[in-house]
């Protein structure tokens, strides 16, 4: 770690840490969204800026993830850890079946795909109410109890939430870093010369779905835990698509920009309600904008201006 | 004699109706340098593109290492030891070409998916692994200059070396060129030469497909095919005294 990265991450904790004290409950509870959406973003990031994949289909994890929470502790009265790893293996292993025959199709129709599968599952919710509780859900899920610290309030959980998330921030770093993360970039720009290097594109596309699955699953039980209460309207494809814009407006190859896209997501919509009935289609204007002017997100923007400004120092200097 | 290394059997193929090969039987023989000549059209790509398993053939066979190559997938043949370039290279763009030649590298070892995630110090042993090939083949090829650049900001010579690079470092048996000094300039075909000469010396057979005549005479033999037929084989001196040679593709 170089001293100039060290002296940026420092105010970074520092901030990160006090946050919780000092903003009112209600951005607390924004900030404990904000950490779900990340981990559930982290997956989408990982397809889309890496393999050139469009998911739509996080929703389907992330309620997946959810109801096996809700339903192990509430239903069967298991411990907590039960549903989330009841959750990971039901969503890889669906990852992994649906995954391999829709994998094979590329570009617009995988993004298809994809969107059928979350308006599947969106509508199995909906219709396998002995199981989801249906419209009116499974509420009274416990809040998380950690080695006897119980996570019951939004400053409480937040750390919890967060440290998970940057658990999975670096696992996505190792994968971008890996021998894996190289071969799914050369994919990328090339699936012809890929193949030529014997590299499994089917195989290697499809575990990244799995992960990506992995992923949607954790976000949807730690929503669950937060939430105390689950049901259909979280999981539709309309959450998929806000998944999807995660990625796409904080930079979809930058680790950093899935928690950027992760506020944007969650903080905009709730500071411009503040403005009236208008507040949507200021978000939508917002996103737009964002899509037009950065085509690689805010973050990719930034780093580009950084480069510009460095350019401009160095020529009058 | 000893068993090629490569033997193609009565080859055919077409497209839509439109015959491109018609009984194409010819022989690779272990460490030796094979040119393919012929005019444009004449089916040299459709036949790499069959050698390395992008296309199936509607007739023939194709044996290599003693072994019928069947329905083996492009993958499967690449791990058997045969690479190959492409008429227009194939870099990946948005990677620098340090990373370009690294995933050549990477069907030298094997990591699982998990042992990548949670970067295991196996994972990170083979990643080195791969960087210091790499980093070699860089210096080998010249181009330890460019390692930082996207492949993107290259010129077409320059992603043509690049290729070449990344097929040779994979450890191939069988390397096919498709084309290698077309977009070179008078230097790097020279040392485009000299690499190719080389690689042979070290033991890698290869296939080259070339327009370029000045480049041929490296080969010890050369085949010319011809509206999906080859017409006439021997090495560079014979084939150019060739009758029929000179009327279809020389144009003397």
């Amino acid at each position: 770690m170089t001293l100039r990265t060290f002296l940026w991450l420092v105010p970074c904790l520092i901030v990160w840490a006090v946050l919780p004290f000092v903003v009112p409950r209600y951005m607390a509870d924004l900030l404990v969204f904000t950490g779900i959406y990340t981990v559930a973003g982290l997956g989408i990031g990982l397809l889309l800026g890496h393999c050139g994949i469009v998911n739509l289909a996080q929703a389907t994890f992330y309620g997946l993830g959810a109801y096996a929470s809700a339903y192990c502790t509430v239903m069967m009265g298991l411990p907590s850890i039960a549903g989330f790893l009841v959750g990971a293996a039901i969503s890889m292993a669906l990852a992994y079946i649906i995954g391999r025959p829709i994998l094979r199709l590329t570009g617009y129709f995988l993004a298809l795909g994809t969107l059928a599968l979350s308006a599947i599952a969106s509508a199995l919710f909906f219709e396998w109410d002995w199981l989801t509780g249906g419209t009116l859900g499974i509420g009274g899920i416990p809040k998380l109890n950690l080695f006897g610290f119980l996570l019951d309030r939004p400053s409480r959980y937040y750390f919890f939430v967060w440290l998970v998330a940057f658990a999975c921030m670096a696992v996505a770093r190792n994968l971008v870093d890996s021998r894996s993360g190289l071969m799914l970039r050369a994919m990328r720009d090339s699936s012809t010369a890929a193949a030529a290097l014997s590299i499994d594109l089917q195989a290697l596309r499809t575990k990244v779905f799995v992960v990506c699955a992995l992923f949607g699953s954790l976000a949807g039980s730690l929503f669950a835990h937060h939430a105390s209460f689950v049901s259909t309207q979280s999981f539709t494809v309309d959450r998929s698509i806000s998944f999807l814009l995660i990625p796409v407006i904080g930079g979809a190859t930058s680790i950093p920009g899935i928690v950027v896209g992760a506020l944007f997501v969650t903080f905009l919509p709730e500071l411009l309600s503040k403005l009236g009935d208008i507040h949507q289609i200021l978000f939508g204007l917002a996103l737009v904008a964002v899509v037009v002017l950065m085509p690689e997100g805010l973050v990719g923007a930034f780093a580009k201006l950084r480069t510009r400004l460095a350019k401009r120092g160095s020529g009058h200097g | 004699m000893a068993e090629p290394l490569l033997a193609l059997r009565e080859i055919g193929h077409s497209f839509g109706g439109l015959s491109v090969l018609r009984s194409v039987t010819f022989d690779v023989p272990e460490g030796g340098i094979v040119g393919l000549i012929g005019p444009n059209g004449s089916g040299k790509t459709t036949l790499f593109n069959i050698v390395t398993g992008y296309i199936t053939p509607l007739a023939g066979t194709i044996t290599y290492r003693g072994a019928v190559l069947g329905r083996d997938s492009i993958q499967q043949r690449g791990l058997q030891g045969l690479v190959r370039t492409f008429q227009t290279p194939q870099v990946f763009e948005q990677m620098t070409v340090l990373e370009n030649v690294m995933v050549g590298c990477t069907k030298l070892t094997r990591t699982t998916m998990l042992q990548d995630l949670l970067s295991t110090p196996a994972a990170r042993g083979q990643m080195r692994e791969i960087r210091d090939r790499a980093e070699a083949a860089c210096e080998r090829f010249n181009l330890t200059g460019l390692r930082d650049l996207p492949a993107a900001s290259l010129t077409a010579g320059q992603r043509r070396i690049l290729e070449i690079a990344r097929a040779a470092v994979g450890e191939p048996r069988l390397l096919l060129l498709d084309e290698p000094s077309s977009g070179l300039n008078v230097q790097e075909i020279d040392d485009l030469r000299d690499w190719i000469v080389r690689l042979s010396e070290e033991g890698i057979t290869i296939l080259l497909v070339s327009h370029d005549m000045g480049l041929m005479t490296i080969a010890r033999t050369v085949h010319t095919l011809y509206f999906g037929e080859i017409i006439a084989s021997g090495d560079m001196a014979a084939i150019q005294r060739d009758p029929r040679v000179r009327e279809v593709y020389l144009g003397v």
